[in-house]
């Protein structure tokens, strides 16, 4: 597969993004053993597209150095978008930049124009592990027009009750704490609780992305992600979910991504 | 500007590569000023600039060593660089296919996952010493791909470059895997032999840009290079100027390059 380390100005961001994507190409592997392997440089065709979001602490870089991602990709045929949030949740700072912006529509305009990637929704998801979870939930909620599935690995989904977070919060500075949530510390009630966000959207009618939540079984975010299930269910919404063995790690996700893989409505091939 | 380094097995070289992109996207400049912000749209195709490096280089010496990301973006110009090693361009004897990655797999890459135009009219190809050679063998190997071709200090005269080139000690090339038996004179190495045989078959020719510093070591076999293109009824352009075989010569004379292409500095 292409690896692509990318770098462009974001007038969301007000300064460079760098992103690292991944194309689908011939391997060794299609060139030696796979004759009928996709015609991947065909102009007439583009990839399926899965945005992938990092985890607080993390960057773009993350989910190609700690997982095989790149396998995955290619195996399943499927682009794959990774973007930097910084320690934003990926939504508009109070003071600060507007990831939300940059997540859910600058990074999709750009990407779809500087590369082959299909621009419809039944061939777009978005997906991330920890505040990426929360993070990719709080894109597709915002447009749920754009992404057919999301898909949240230990995400923080119930960001706005946070009960079972407990010290871990303490860590991220204070002052950039108050730069993303404002000076109460607090997006409840907010679009950016995902409970009000979901709520708002099935009252207008939205068509709803398919919803996917894994975690581990030891996972410190696990009580806080199941509050959020429930509230969700109690809205008629079924957000898909598997506990497995495990806690807050890239063992998990690395392993578990590609439960999240074989769940998006993948063709393994090109789109039209 | 977008700059996309990006990494992929070559199945003409049966090896991964690099190359570095820019494709034109808007800048902080233009968001300040309010202005050109609105070419970066959903289906927008640019013209491109394949760019080829010299001897002991690779696919960053242009971006580290000029300011080629600057001059793309002021023409809104899509720029390629590979890597080919000390290959001359050449698919070698001993080696690798160098000129089958560069004039049919890396386009071929490209047009697919970039997004640039695939009309020969905005297609072009430029290069520095060796790769200035190179960019001159690459549009002769595809005239149906390319319609420019520029030189700058290029080793455009292979044969007379080999003559005075000689096995100078450090030298990088090996010229038995470059080209194993074969004298580069009336061969398929020998540009003004390429020239000779499209024209025999009617093919189109691309246009040539020719620069050499004065000083340049390169300078009498770049005289001998522009007689030779000038008899064959080559539309060359041809400066010259102080200077001598370094970047700071090759950053001057990309620019001139560049002002010579028919760029419409604009999205297509």
């Amino acid at each position: 597969m292409a690896h692509l380390d990318v770098s462009f100005f974001s007038s969301a961001l007000k300064k460079n993004a760098e992103i690292t994507v991944i194309l689908p190409s011939v391997s060794a592997d299609d060139y030696l053993f796979i004759d009928d392997h996709p015609d991947y440089y065909n102009p007439e065709t583009k990839f399926q597209t899965l945005y992938l979001l990092h985890g607080s602490y993390g960057d773009f870089m993350d989910w190609g150095l700690l997982t095989s991602i790149y396998r995955y990709a290619q195996e399943n045929c499927v682009a794959v978008v990774m973007p930097s949030g910084e320690n934003s949740s990926y939504l508009t700072m109070r003071h600060g930049e507007d990831y939300l912006r940059f997540i859910s529509e600058e990074l999709p305009a750009y990407c779809t124009t500087l590369f082959p990637l299909s621009t419809k929704r039944e061939d777009t998801f978005i997906a991330g592990l920890s505040m990426g979870g929360y993070g990719a939930y709080r894109a597709a909620l915002e447009h749920p027009e754009k992404y057919a599935a999301v898909a949240s690995l230990s995400g923080n989904l119930d960001k706005a009750e946070q009960k079972s977070i407990g010290n871990h919060v303490n860590k991220m500075p204070l002052n950039y704490r108050r730069a993303t949530m404002g000076d109460d510390l607090s997006i409840k009630g907010t679009d950016d609780d995902l409970r009000v966000l979901l709520k708002k959207r099935i009252d207008a009618g939205c068509e709803l992305p398919k919803m996917y939540h894994t975690i581990g079984d030891e996972d410190f975010l696990r009580a806080d992600g199941e509050n959020f299930l429930a509230y969700a269910k109690e809205l008629g919404v079924d957000i898909e979910y598997h506990v497995h063995p495990g806690v807050h790690n890239w063992i998990f996700w690395d392993r578990y991504i590609q439960d999240v893989l074989a769940w998006l409505p993948l063709k393994k091939d090109m789109v039209k | 500007m977008a700059y996309i380094k990006t990494h992929f097995f070559s199945t003409a070289l049966c090896f991964g590569t690099d190359i570095n992109v820019f494709i034109p996207t808007p800048d902080a400049d233009e968001l300040l000023t309010g202005k050109k912000n609105d070419y970066f749209v959903p289906g927008v195709k640019y013209q491109v600039l394949y760019l080829l490096h010299g001897a002991y280089g690779d696919y960053t010496d242009w971006l580290h060593l000029t300011s080629i990301e600057r001059y793309a973006q002021d023409h809104k110009l899509a720029v390629i660089m590979p890597s080919a090693a000390n290959s001359f361009y050449q698919n070698m004897n001993y080696g690798s296919d160098y000129l089958t990655y560069i004039s049919e797999e890396l386009p071929k890459f490209c047009e697919a996952n970039f997004p640039i135009s695939t009309k020969r009219e905005d297609t072009f190809v430029a290069g520095l010493s060796m790769g200035g050679y190179g960019a001159l063998k690459i549009a002769l190997e595809r005239p149906d791909k390319f319609s420019c071709a520029a030189s700058l200090s290029g080793a455009i005269d292979l044969d007379a470059v080999i003559g005075m080139l000689g096995s100078m000690p450090g030298s990088p090339f090996d010229y038995a895997a470059l080209f194993g038996d074969k004298k580069v004179a009336g061969s398929d190495a020998d540009l003004f032999q390429m020239i000779k045989d499209l024209k025999a078959a009617g093919k189109p020719l691309p246009k040539v840009y020719q620069a050499i510093g004065t000083e340049d070591f390169l300078y009498e076999a770049n005289q001998s290079a522009k007689q030779k293109l000038e008899a064959l009824g080559v539309d060359l352009t041809y400066e010259e100027g102080p200077g001598i075989h370094n970047w700071i010569f090759w950053d001057a004379y990309i620019q001139r390059a560049l002002n010579w292409l028919p760029l419409k500095n604009a999205p297509l």
